[in-house]
């Protein structure tokens, strides 16, 4: 794993969901005819991840969810097969508050990342371990449902650093 | 192909910064502010203090339910101190898995020496048990405290930290707060003389550490 290959795999990744965006843009064109200004939220998630947990109680997972659209777009509900329960939470200043839904502006981004946003997950049915993935359900105000093999990565996992 | 990855990362940047900047709009009431919590941004992930804090003067109760008094039993010995509390899945269990890997790299001896003392902030929930068992998936060495809150608060305020008790919000969610920061104290003058905040990573950690446990700066 040199840094290189992952960088470049990350630019074609990109490239990949800016067609895909492009191509359901394409496909909305028949109802809306906007193009790329198209007036629905047109939604992708990048950088999905979970640090291995210290148990199967309780485990954090991060992503970028992406509008291209040119209307807002509301995240109302976290699934997986994986956990009890997952809840989303908000962090100001060191404060963690559960939120029960998180907006995603047109043209904009949603971010889960350490220290700030996160995905809490509870009553995992086995702890998660390095190299697995994680499937989850995101839910959508009105879009359909995004599903995101979240990996699971090491419990001192740093996306700045990739490793 | 640099210039292009060098583009799209700027972009990328830009678009997080601007996210960033619309959550955090909201914060700043409620920031709790302290005079050493505004370091970190300074893209070194180390803080040596001008004015060193003297160690907490906490007695509180150990893993195996018996009495620890922090000053006497880390005196003489390199010591980090960390308030968080378990039902935490963020920042309290990366933060201390990334003192765990780092402390590996170290010679045994000096593994032996350092003592990491994990301060809980939630000690309703945390009891000796719970800690205990949380702490072993981290690192057996590492020391868990729990006890009065209002006792683990002062200590807290003590070395300049904010810790606040987890409270329910009007609709009955829980809303939690702890301190983001890891003090080291020196083996040699039992001072607080380094500060990390919560963009520390592994390799922060694993670089300072051999330095740390000799009481030099980082």
């Amino acid at each position: 794993m040199n840094r290189p290959v992952t960088r470049r795999s990350a630019l074609v990744s990109t490239a990949a969901a800016l067609a895909g965006v492009l191509a359901l843009a394409g496909c909305s064109d028949s109802g809306s005819g906007s193009g790329s200004g198209s007036s629905k939220p047109e939604l992708s998630v990048s950088g999905s991840y979970m640090p291995q947990p210290v148990s199967a109680d309780m485990a954090a997972g991060f992503l970028t969810i992406t509008n291209k659209g040119g209307a807002k777009e509301e995240l109302t509900s976290v699934t997986s097969e994986a956990a009890g329960q997952v809840t989303m939470h908000s962090t100001t200043g060191g404060t963690m508050r559960e939120q029960t839904s998180f907006a995603i502006p047109a043209h904009g981004q949603l971010v889960f990342k350490s220290g700030g946003n996160h995905l809490m997950f509870e009553r995992l049915k086995r702890q998660p371990k390095q190299g697995q993935t994680v499937t989850v359900k995101l839910t959508f105000a009105t879009s359909g449902p995004l599903t995101v093999e979240m990996p699971v990565k090491s419990a001192t996992y740093n996306p700045s650093t990739g490793h | 192909m640099r210039k292009k990855t060098f583009a799209a990362a700027v972009l990328l940047a830009a678009t997080a910064g601007l996210a960033l900047s619309a959550c955090g709009s909201g914060s700043d009431s409620t920031a709790p502010v302290t005079a050493v919590s505004q370091e970190s941004d300074s893209g070194k992930a180390a803080t040596v203090l001008d004015q060193p804090f003297a160690k907490p003067d906490l007695v509180l109760t150990d893993t195996h339910g018996k009495k620890y008094d922090l000053r006497k039993e880390t005196q003489g010995h390199p010591t980090l101190l960390y308030f968080g509390y378990t039902h935490c899945p963020d920042i309290c269990p990366t933060t201390m898995s990334n003192i765990a890997v780092a402390k590996k790299a170290l010679p045994k001896a000096e593994q032996d020496d350092l003592r990491v003392v994990f301060v809980t902030t939630d000690p309703g929930r945390d009891t000796s048990t719970e800690l205990g068992k949380w702490l072993k998936g981290i690192d057996p060495q590492f020391i868990g405290l729990t006890g009065d809150f209002a006792t683990i608060q002062a200590g807290a305020r003590s070395v300049g930290i904010s810790v606040e008790p987890t409270t329910k919000d009007k609709n009955g969610k829980l809303v939690s707060v702890h301190g983001t920061q890891v003090m080291a104290f020196s083996p040699k003058t039992n001072g607080g003389y380094v500060l990390y905040g919560e963009n520390a990573t592994v390799d922060d950690y694993t670089k300072d550490l051999p330095k740390l446990v000799k009481g030099a700066n980082p």
